[in-house]
């Protein structure tokens, strides 16, 4: 029991304090600076009320369903090929996975200066050849993509390098067996190494969901939500109110739906993981 | 159950006691006289800081050896939310410098920052500081905040490129457009603009509409809740505004322009003029020395008949403040009347001229231009003047209330790309300044 306390320390001081303490920010005014004063659910009847939550809201769940699909598939066809092929494995581990470790603003930067810039980036060289593309950062239509791309690009190496430890696990003597019996690629992948590390691949696409709730520092360097809010995801919307506008009380109810989301993919996980205990 | 044990309580106690004693000596360190701490919000780059230590510190220290200046610089993207979390939690610098009035007003309604009142008498502050300017630091009859950086929106242009087409910069709305004409028909970009590194860069163009079209008396009028912000006159500023972009003035890629790619298009001659605030003025110089052309400095023109020329919106970039926790005030005082003084103006100036441009009454063309370029000189001297006189503006950074400011920034875009209409936006913007007016949030206004 003593050697549990400091872990409980920790976890009571860092985590579940300040958690109750944004809930109870959630049903209060305050500027962040004067004494908070109790509004009960006006701060929901706010952001309910402001149309750039909902559209905050439909880019979350655009970015979920983006990261629930691509990178997920890239990785698991990396990580099998990681698994299939022999020679080079360490190399290509290491250069899919480079991505992952380089700092977000760095990379951010990179992209927006060197990569889609109009003036000084690939973007700005292709017009010199006489194609002509716009940046796909300053059209709101595009704006929420080119940010995804951006984390897309950071991303997969993380989830290629997962499966791969995970695909290590399949005892190699069904994949023998498999070949011999003359499975191709496909088949391969469908019949003994997908299902093999299901548990894997559910892991990630919970983790997934929760964290495309939660993506921040991407948008918030790239584009800052806009141009015109197209690409306000519910962070920085709930960033925004708390340091730009100096509304506290709405930016931990906007946290709050946020945490809501997380949780029911939690739930589900929780769920699917007792079924497969059963 | 660890004290019951023998060694173990003896090292408890000894502990406790090393602990105490510790406490005491630092405690007693902290009376005595102690270095005083500011905490630079801008961020700098190592030239920059370089500048500060040599320029605001080294001088300060010589002078106050028992009570030295030590200087922290802060990212510039978050340096201030870093002193405001540190100032509420009742801790932080000695000297508080916020980006500005609206940021400075929250601090002191809740009671963290210490009245200047003694200090402004003991130095003289008051005639060393241009009046309208002080007074935007100004709350319930104490002044708790002393103006750091005194910018204004003024018309860059290349004048090269103006030479050599035989134009003049514009001083009236008719003008203006003529000149815009004759340079979409050359291919040339109106106004070198773009905000993809600095997105509030959108509200010095609403504040360009609003004081030189809509104008400053109207403004002052609508900042005191006399006339809202849905008035004809500021429907048609936003509207020309709206103009300006779907026209093409400023350019194609007004989203992905960082201010060095701005200050090198105008530099370049593919943009003739810019619209920006004085605080650029070292970004433009840096790139006309790259491509050897000419940059020229005028004052924005009159939108409309009714608004003089030249008009300069006031802005205070930055603010300095005592902390209330502060352990030594008095030091702190000291340092800002070194701030204030001529000695150190002259220094920086030479230096680093466009970001600090301090309110100073002294300023005077003919001494300034020992230490800068006669063209900000003489930009600057007109600017003090123009104030001086009591012909001056708003701008939104210095005197609009939070929420209103950052709607104003956002929902321009959507103005912009056709997304609402402008009464839309205007209604918003009423809507929210209201509300912020009725919970006492607009910063103080510089009477006319």
């Amino acid at each position: 029991m003593p050697f549990l306390m400091p872990a409980l320390a920790i976890n009571i001081v860092i985590i579940l304090i300040p958690a109750l303490l944004t809930i109870a920010m959630a049903f209060v005014e305050w500027d962040g600076v004067s004494i908070p004063t109790f509004v009960g659910l006006d701060n929901f009847y706010t952001i309910f009320g402001d149309p750039v939550f909902f559209w905050a809201l439909l880019n979350n769940i655009k970015w979920t369903l983006i990261f629930l699909t691509i990178p997920i598939a890239i990785g698991l066809v990396a990580g099998s090929l990681l698994l299939l092929v022999r020679r080079g494995r360490t190399f290509f581990q290491t250069v899919y996975f480079l991505p992952v470790i380089i700092a977000t603003v760095v990379i951010a930067r990179i992209w927006q200066g060197m990569i889609y810039n109009p003036e000084s980036g690939l973007v700005g060289w292709l017009k010199l050849y006489g194609l002509v593309l716009s940046d796909p950062l300053a059209l709101p239509p595009s704006a929420l993509y080119a940010v995804a791309s951006v984390d897309l690009w950071h991303w997969w190496g993380f989830l290629a390098v997962v499966f791969f430890a995970a695909l290590r696990q399949v005892d190699v003597t069904q994949i023998d067996a498999a070949m011999l019996d003359g499975a191709n690629y496909l088949q391969l992948m469908r019949y003994v190494l997908l299902p093999a590390i299901r548990p894997t691949i559910i892991l990630m696409m919970i983790m997934t969901v929760i964290w495309s709730f939660l993506v921040f520092d991407f948008v918030y360097v790239l584009t800052q939500g806009g141009p015109a809010y197209s690409s306000e995801v519910l962070s920085t919307l709930s960033y925004r109110y708390a340091f730009y506008d100096f509304k506290i009380g709405p930016a931990a109810a906007v946290a709050l739906v946020v945490s809501f989301f997380g949780l029911i993919a939690t739930v589900f996980y929780v769920r699917i993981q007792q079924r497969e205990d059963d | 159950m660890l004290l019951s044990k023998g060694p173990q309580s003896m090292f408890a106690a000894s502990f406790g006691a090393v602990t105490a004693a510790l406490t005491l000596a630092m405690q007693s360190l902290a009376m005595a006289d102690g270095p005083i701490t500011l905490w630079y919000q801008r961020g700098g780059n190592p030239e920059q800081q370089r500048i500060l230590q040599k320029d605001l510190v080294a001088p300060f220290n010589a002078a106050h050896p028992t009570t030295p200046l030590i200087l922290d610089v802060r990212s510039g993207s978050n340096g201030d939310k870093q002193i405001r979390m540190a100032v509420i939690s009742g801790k932080g610098p000695d000297i508080v410098m916020t980006p500005g009035p609206s940021t400075t007003l929250a601090l002191v309604q809740a009671g963290h920052l210490l009245p200047l009142d003694d200090y402004i008498k003991k130095y003289n502050l008051d005639k060393r500081i241009l009046a309208p300017v002080l007074k935007t630091g100004e709350y319930k009859g104490h002044n708790y905040a002393l103006p750091r950086t005194f910018e204004t929106m003024v018309l860059y242009y290349n004048k090269t490129l103006f030479d050599k087409n035989g134009w003049t910069p514009p001083k009236s709305i008719a003008e203006l457009n003529a000149l815009a004409e004759a340079m979409q028909a050359r291919n040339i970009t109106p106004f070198s603009v773009g905000n993809a590194d600095w997105r509030a860069a959108n509200e010095w163009h609403v504040s360009v509409v609003l004081n030189h079209y809509a104008g400053p008396e109207n403004i002052y009028k609508a900042l005191k809740g006399e006339i809202p912000w849905t008035d004809p006159v500021f429907v048609q500023a936003i509207d020309l505004l709206k103009n300006w972009y779907q026209k093409g003035w400023f350019g194609k890629n007004y989203f992905s322009l960082t201010s060095d790619q701005e200050a090198l298009l105008l530099a370049k001659g593919e943009a003739g003029m810019a619209p920006n605030g004085t605080f650029s003025f070292d970004n433009m110089v840096a790139a006309f020395k790259q491509t050897g052309q000419e940059l020229g400095v005028a004052a924005l023109p009159s939108l409309r008949d009714g608004v003089p020329y030249p008009t300069y919106a006031i802005g205070t970039g930055s603010t300095m403040s005592i902390n209330k926790h502060s352990a030594d005030p008095d030091s702190a005082g000291a340092f800002l009347d070194y701030l204030y003084s001529d000695a150190f103006y002259d220094l920086i100036s030479a230096d680093w001229p466009g970001d600090w441009n301090l309110p100073l009454t002294s300023i005077d063309e003919a001494k300034l231009a020992k230490n800068v370029s006669p063209l900000f000189a003489a930009t600057v001297t007109s600017f003090s003047k123009a104030v001086a006189q009591g012909n001056f503006g708003y701008t939104t950074w210095t005197f609009w209330p939070p929420a209103t400011e950052d709607y104003l920034i956002h929902g321009i875009e959507q103005v912009w790309l056709g997304q609402i209409s402008t009464d839309d936006y205007l209604n918003k913007m009423q809507e929210t300044f209201a509300k912020e007016m009725s919970d006492g949030k607009v910063p103080p206004l510089a009477a006319r």
